[in-house]
């Protein structure tokens, strides 16, 4: 039976063809659908490798009548001893404007024995690990000169690109082709810059005199730190910054803010996805229930030569499976060439799990909106079929 | 080998209602040929698909080889007009968009037979209308006579005992149409099939064994 109706579709393949383009079309709107969908997916679970929850971001600046840079650490140090005798508050640190959630990004070149690779850059203090949770996963988290280098904390990404299996601790290596800089500890992957973002290189230097440029105060606070606290905090730093702007913001509505300003673009386009769709699903609704028509005879001669409702039924559902492999094959021909290829900095698990993904949405496609029209088919009555035409 | 009683068939509208058989009953012997004659819409179609079991009658009973079928399921009919019954129309009925020898296995693909048994009956059928040069071809690249002919090795290819013909010869011209009972003349000779046609050609019902008419449903010879 099934070669008899790929005969069929196979002699009337010209009225076929729209239905069949329409079909690998969608497969293919599916297919980056679904890639995008288990690609955020995936991103998403990756892990986060530091804790927002209950951290503030504080945008200040000094008076800027204060000049020197002993007179502005000093007065940092001031600012911060403040903070951190306030019972409601667990540390704090300084840091550049790319704080976390943050739309700023800063990043550099760095080179090593040749290699070089692009990573996002922190200008921090001492106390950044222990405020974001950072999970240390060899040497430590402190400001050191080394023979003229600058200490940093790279993470885990950065050192295996950078030096592979080798013990990084103590390694130097420049920035921009020209700082130079030394490996004091290595930290586990973190996104800091979305949930949906990939994970990247990152590069902490570790200033032991934070300045002007680190004008973001990061403070994790205790669960009871409330509005009346922030209201507090908000004129401590505010009489301390006399003329220039505070800001107080919490990293988990920056968190929500950041992901939502990624996520929204791919919500519209899933959105036309989705209506492309629907019209497929019309448009096979459509052609199905038209073919039923205009095929009453032939319907009519089937059953007259034996075939019960249900075997006509499954002919015409048969008939748009049929249509959909062939649709399938072509569109799989394109879609298989990214894993074999290796398009993309993508497993190819996620290709092949999207391929399975949009097939089974293709067939649960075809089938629903084969069930009313092969109802209709089989409902149709020999007797009246054959004296219609 | 078909036996009708008291077979009647109404059609009814809200306004209207419509005796289209009334209290037919007709018995006819296995390996009789016999025609069905009558005006138009006297029910000679209608009573040669309820004889096939493609309508129901209102009241009354069909009954083939001595078993009821009036009762049957779908699929129980489904099976039964494929096991025994061959129809041919007067419009053919084949499907363009299959080639001849695909039109003639249609029946045979609601069997449980293989695709290459499948060939073969449908190739000897094709072979006894003399259609066995023919059989790559389309609907579209034959003659009328030429797409009867397919339409009838459709109708043996699964050697049912009974052939229901309904105005076989009625789109043909007198040379095609006596080439077409020629064959059906042949079929109930040599292979004892029954045949029942409906016609309106007074020649061609000559040459069956009995004749049948109809008047507004009912019967008068």
């Amino acid at each position: 039976m099934i070669l008899h109706i790929y005969k069929l579709i196979w002699n009337k393949k010209k009225q076929n063809f729209l239905l069949m383009l329409e079909l690998f079309v969608s497969f293919i709107v599916l297919f980056v659908v679904f890639f995008n969908l288990l690609g955020f997916y995936n991103l998403y679970n990756t892990p986060r490798g530091f804790e927002y929850r209950n951290v503030w971001s504080v945008n200040y600046g000094l008076p800027a009548e204060i000049k020197s840079r002993d007179s502005i650490a000093a007065q940092i140090k001031i600012l911060k001893n403040i903070i951190l005798s306030m019972p409601q508050v667990a540390g704090v640190s300084f840091s550049s404007v790319n704080v976390p959630y943050s739309s700023n990004e800063i990043s550099n070149s760095v080179g090593y024995k040749g290699k070089e690779v692009m990573s996002s850059m922190y200008m921090t203090d001492q106390e950044y690990a222990k405020v974001l949770q950072l999970k240390m996963l060899a040497g430590n988290w402190s400001p050191s000169k080394r023979r003229g280098s600058t200490a940093v904390v790279i993470n885990k990404m950065l050192k295996e690109k950078l030096f592979g299996a080798e013990n990084a601790i103590g390694k130097r290596f420049n920035s921009g082709g020209s700082e130079d800089l030394v490996v004091t500890g290595i930290v586990d992957n973190t996104k800091l810059t979305g949930d949906y973002r990939s994970l990247e290189n990152v590069l902490f230097k570790v200033l032991d005199t934070v300045g002007r440029d680190e004008g973001i105060i990061l403070i994790r606070v205790r669960p009871d730190a409330d509005a009346a606290f922030e209201s507090h905090l908000y004129k401590i730093v505010s009489n301390f910054s006399k003329n220039t702007n505070v800001e107080i913001e919490h990293l988990e509505k920056k968190r929500i803010v950041r992901n939502n300003f990624i996520l929204v673009p791919f919500i519209l386009v899933f959105s036309v996805a989705a209506f492309l769709i629907i019209n497929v699903a019309l448009g096979i609704f459509g052609v199905l229930w038209y073919n039923i028509n205009r095929r009453r005879s032939e319907i009519g001669l089937r059953r007259a030569a034996g075939a019960s409702g249900k075997a006509i039924s499954m002919q015409i559902t048969g008939e748009a499976l049929i249509l959909s492999t062939i649709s399938l094959l072509a569109g799989l021909f394109f879609a298989i060439q990214f894993p074999l290829l290796g398009v993309g900095d993508v497993s190819a698990k996620v290709y092949l799990l999207a391929i399975g993904f949009s097939v089974i949405f293709i067939y649960l496609l075809v089938i629903v909106c084969s069930v009313y029209p092969a109802k209709q088919a089989a409902s149709v009555y020999p007797a009246d079929a054959l004296r219609e035409d | 080998m078909i036996r009708l009683e008291n077979i009647e068939k109404l059609y009814r509208t809200d306004t209207i209602e419509t005796i289209a058989l009334d209290r037919i009953s007709l018995n006819i012997e296995k390996g009789e040929f016999l025609s069905v004659m009558g005006p138009s819409g006297c029910g000679k179609s209608t009573l040669l698909n309820i004889m096939g079991l493609l309508d129901a009658p209102t009241k009354g009973e069909v009954k083939i080889d001595q078993q009821t079928l009036t009762h049957l399921s779908d699929k129980q009919l489904a099976r039964f007009r494929n096991q025994k019954i061959g129809f041919i129309f007067q419009s053919f009925h084949l499907i363009n968009d299959l080639r001849v020898l695909d039109n003639a296995e249609l029946p045979l693909l609601y069997r449980n037979i293989t695709s290459k048994e499948r060939i073969r009956l449908a190739t000897e059928a094709l072979e006894k209308v003399g259609l066995s040069n023919r059989i790559k071809h389309f609907p579209s690249q034959l003659s009328g006579g030429q797409k009867q002919r397919v339409a009838i090795a459709r109708a043996i290819a699964g050697n049912p005992e009974i052939i229901l013909a309904d105005e076989p010869t009625g789109n043909l011209d007198s040379a095609m149409g006596n080439e077409i009972m020629d064959i059906l003349l042949q079929l109930n000779r040599a292979e004892k099939a029954t045949i029942v046609m409906v016609t309106h050609d007074e020649t061609m019902a000559k040459k069956t064994h009995r004749l049948v008419r109809l008047f507004d449903g009912s019967q008068v010879q």
